[in-house]
């Protein structure tokens, strides 16, 4: 067994987002402003079923939301465009039938890649709980794509995908 | 014969309502004048004096919530999700409609016991110990009166209540890791168990599909007749910590099924450095 570590008080971490979190949480955003036009994207191509553009609507009108709230963590320093090479290179996959709900269901998969490497990495504690409640809800995004309306349970716990940032880049 | 004598008057009942009053007031004075000119030590321990024997006080060890308990309260959760699947499973609860969701619950305990073992992993890294069963205390306020109500004779939706369990318990857990992110000290452990707690949402949402299935069971909705927020999906925007009131078992005779509050580990069900299997 290993020595016991002694325990030490540890130093209370700011509230407010560091230098270095504001880089990363810029970054958040415009991947989520990114996501967020390619729901539009997708709901423009008009390939789905009432219930199912319900559904995409609400998932968009979420991802509006952690743009404005992580916009509110930033403040003057948000740069607020979306991350345009996440854009560019899905927009044509969100608009195709075949390929649009999986490639949906991969983006969340990216945001919660990307939101847990961070989560790792922010320091100011308000960044930290806000990013750690919006990857828990698109999580269940992902899951939506894989559980309905047919359930496939290897889809929806899969959570495979690339962080669009590294934990190095990140600070961590 | 002995001739019975006959009743006098006590002195008591000679007392007027007066001198019952000056004799209680004398009482009180001497009282007073006695505990005032009496010595401080009383007793060893400068303690009131009292008539019996009292134990001694016991007090709580001294403890921190550091990351190796918070790593250890998640082990623990982890198996209390465990047990539950193993009871369900082995109880044979998932029938009827709810058959195949014994095989997605074998998925689920692997997840869970994987999960156990990398917590475990993070915990020895830190200098703890393990923890290797679960929570007893988390046991006790949920998972045990759940299944009492559960497995009563009188039950009759025993695997949709099962289900409800799983599901429930599944957002608990998940909501423990979003809470934990903002108690670890080491940044690094917040993205390690968040990756763990999206997992566990996800369970979530898979269970809640199998309650309300469908595209009409992702947003929020209630039930018409009773205004009760349905299980569903994506309940809101952003993960919330909030207590959960899930009803189990018979209803009553207006139709109310008993309720268990659910919620996250507080500081009195956490699994300190002291507490073992």
């Amino acid at each position: 067994m290993p020595a016991k570590k002694s325990v030490t008080p540890q130093a209370i971490p700011p509230n407010q987002p560091t230098e270095a979190d504001l880089i990363m949480l810029n970054d958040v955003q415009s991947a989520e402003l990114a996501v967020r036009d390619l729901y539009d994207t997708a709901l423009r191509a008009g390939a789905f079923s009432d219930e199912q553009t319900g559904v995409l609507q609400l998932f968009r009108d979420h991802h509006t939301a952690y743009a404005q709230a992580i916009n509110g963590i930033i403040g003057k320093s948000a740069i607020n465009k979306r991350n345009e090479s996440l854009y560019s290179s899905n927009s044509d996959l969100v608009t195709a039938s075949t390929t649009s709900l999986p490639t949906l269901q991969s983006l969340e998969n990216i945001l919660v890649a990307t939101h847990t490497t961070i989560v790792g990495s922010l320091i100011g504690m308000d960044a930290v709980t806000l990013i750690a409640s919006i990857l828990i809800v698109e999580a269940r995004h992902a899951a939506v794509f894989g559980s309905a309306p047919k359930m496939d349970v290897a889809s929806a716990l899969n959570d495979v995908a690339a962080s669009l940032v590294t934990s190095n880049s990140a600070g961590g | 014969m002995m001739a019975i004598p006959k009743k006098t008057k006590t002195h008591l009942a000679e007392l007027s309502r007066r001198d019952l009053f000056r004799i209680g007031g004398m009482g009180l004075i001497s009282a007073t004048l006695l505990a005032a000119c009496s010595k401080n030590d009383l007793t060893a321990d400068n303690a009131i004096a009292s008539i019996g024997t009292i134990p001694p006080n016991s007090s709580l060890p001294k403890v921190d919530v550091t990351d190796v308990v918070l790593l250890r309260t998640a082990v623990s959760v982890e198996y209390n999700s465990i047990d539950m699947y193993t009871a369900a499973i082995d109880g044979g609860y998932f029938s009827g409609d709810f058959a195949s969701t014994a095989e997605i619950a074998k998925r689920f305990r692997d997840d869970h016991l994987a999960h156990a073992e990398t917590l475990n992993t993070l915990a020895v890294a830190l200098g703890g110990t393990t923890f290797d069963c679960a929570n007893s205390r988390i046991n006790s306020l949920i998972i045990k009166p759940a299944f009492d109500l559960i497995t009563a004779p009188d039950n009759p939706d025993v695997a949709f209540d099962t289900v409800t369990l799983a599901h429930a318990f599944e957002t608990v857990s998940a909501q423990m890791y979003q809470g934990f992110v903002g108690q670890f000290s080491d940044p690094k452990l917040r993205g390690e168990t968040i990756r763990i707690g999206q997992n566990n949402v996800r369970h979530a949402v898979i269970l809640a599909q199998l309650i309300n299935p469908g595209l009409s069971g992702i947003e929020p909705s209630a039930d018409p007749a009773t205004g009760i927020a349905n299980v569903v999906a994506v309940p809101s925007a952003f993960g919330n910590l909030a207590i959960l009131r899930v009803p189990f078992g018979s209803p009553n005779a207006d139709g109310v099924k008993t309720s268990i509050t659910m919620e996250t580990p507080s500081l009195n069900a956490l699994t300190y450095d002291f507490v073992s299997c």
